[in-house]
């Protein structure tokens, strides 16, 4: 089946399903900048923290600084996610008027086989053929954006787990250190279960 | 299917009423499209909803090349009068729209762009339809706040939009009003609804009792002709409006 047919069979429910997990995927991007942000703030008093510890906590403040650099730059791909999210309502919603227009213009060739209808058709039909090969193009940018969070935040794991260790190291400070890292720890661990649920989400993996 | 009737015609300029449609849903109201044709060019009046599209146009089309419309004339901003724009301009991108300039930058969302619409000041204007004059006719609050009717001076017939419905029983399928005491029943619940001041009301049948009119043309129900038209005018003179007690 051509692309341009499979537009045009393509239903108004399924156009308004894509609306709706989008609507989805941008509550689970708001929820991951909502706590990139709260890293941000942790590491900053992790980075307090260490630096009263001294000597005992150097590696634990280095950590503590690349977590902070983290934040921002997973707080940067959100804002990607979120800008390729407003993108793609705009383009279902162009879905769903060409939806429809195609719909009406088919039934007006039915109704006038022999009137400009048909070229008309033909001409909505190339559009939304255009139109799908952009959508399909943005799904893939969403894809490799998403991939590059899911990166990022694989990183951020590791971080989180090094200062784990690196707060063992901590002597009288190491109780406070453990309890930040294994802070850094879960919410590290809860980005990455938001990120695994937009990775599965169908708009993402549909072809 | 819509039928298509044609009510005047003077050598290459004509009036078609593009009227009744039996398959249409129960749900969605009935309309009546008009096309004034002036040798190969066509203006179509209150083209109608997105939804009875195909209907109009394959009535319009068995008369009347769709590419060939220059325009189509908005009485107002109702979907049931202009939510098919987008529809036209697929046939002819370079197709304007007349209507009122207060709603210039609301029908956009019906489709069109800045070059489409050709803005009607409140005081009216001339359209020329391949040399043939034709008139905006101020009809505002008559029901929306910036309303236009269209006269053909040569033709002698007023377009009037929603003045004159008439919300017509299943089966009356009548083109023109043949008994005025009975079709007028139907349309007094909605002038009375409908049309929102007594004072423009007035300022409309004083206008429109100057102009020489054969045939009356609503958008919805019968067409008003002859002695009935200044029935028509006069009995709406006299119809309190706009009165909804709640």
């Amino acid at each position: 089946m051509s692309t341009g047919l499979a537009v045009a069979k393509k239903s108004v429910s399924t156009a308004g399903t894509d609306l709706l997990r989008i609507v989805r995927i941008n509550e689970e991007i708001k929820l991951v900048v909502s706590v990139a942000f709260k890293i941000n703030i942790m590491a900053l008093n992790a980075i307090f923290l260490a630096k009263r510890a001294g000597t005992a906590a150097l590696g634990f403040g280095v950590l503590s600084n690349e977590l902070r650099v983290f934040s921002q730059d997973l707080r940067t791909c959100m804002q990607t996610l979120t800008e390729l999210i407003h993108t793609s309502v705009g383009e279902v919603s162009v879905t769903l008027k060409n939806v429809r227009r195609t719909r009406l213009l088919r039934a007006a060739v039915r109704m006038a086989p022999n009137s400009p209808a048909a070229a008309a058709l033909a001409r909505r039909e190339a559009e939304n053929e255009a139109h799908e090969i952009q959508f399909q193009s943005l799904r893939k940018q969403l894809k490799r954006a998403l991939e590059d969070a899911f990166q990022m935040v694989e990183l951020g794991g590791v971080l989180a787990k090094s200062a784990k260790i690196e707060a063992a190291y901590g002597q009288s400070f190491a109780g406070a250190l453990a309890q930040v890292s294994g802070e850094f720890d879960g919410i590290v661990e809860e980005i990455r279960s938001s990120l695994e649920s937009l990775r599965r989400s169908t708009f993402v993996t549909a072809r | 299917m819509k039928k298509t009737e044609t009510i005047y015609q003077d050598g290459a300029h004509k009036w078609v009423a593009i009227i009744r449609d039996q398959e249409k849903p129960g749900y969605l109201v009935d309309t009546n499209e008009y096309l004034v044709v002036n040798g190969k060019q066509g203006l179509l009046l209150d083209p109608g909803g997105a939804e009875i599209f195909p209907a109009v146009f394959s009535a319009l089309s068995a008369e009347f090349d769709p590419s060939a419309l220059t325009a189509v004339f908005a009485s107002h901003q109702d979907p049931d009068i202009c939510s098919s724009l987008a529809l036209w301009l697929e046939f002819n991108p370079a197709m304007r729209c007349y209507i009122s300039w207060l709603w210039e930058s609301f029908i956009p969302h019906f489709g069109g762009d800045a070059e489409t619409f050709v803005p009607i000041p409140d005081e009216g204007m001339d359209i020329s339809l391949n040399g043939l004059p034709l008139r905006a006719v101020p009809a505002h609050y008559l029901h929306s706040s910036g309303n236009f009717h269209l006269y053909d001076k040569q033709a002698k017939i007023l377009f009037s939009g929603d003045v004159g419905a008439a919300l017509l029983p299943p089966g009356d399928e009548n083109l023109f009003v043949e008994k005025f005491d009975t079709h007028i029943r139907y349309a007094e619940g909605f002038h009375r609804r409908w049309m929102g001041s007594n004072d423009a009301k007035r300022r409309w049948c004083e206008r429109v009792s100057q102009l020489d009119i054969d045939m009356l043309c609503p958008q919805h129900g019968a067409i008003y002709r002859g002695a009935d038209v200044q029935r028509f005018i006069n009995w709406f003179d006299e119809l309190q409006v706009g009165i909804i007690q709640y």
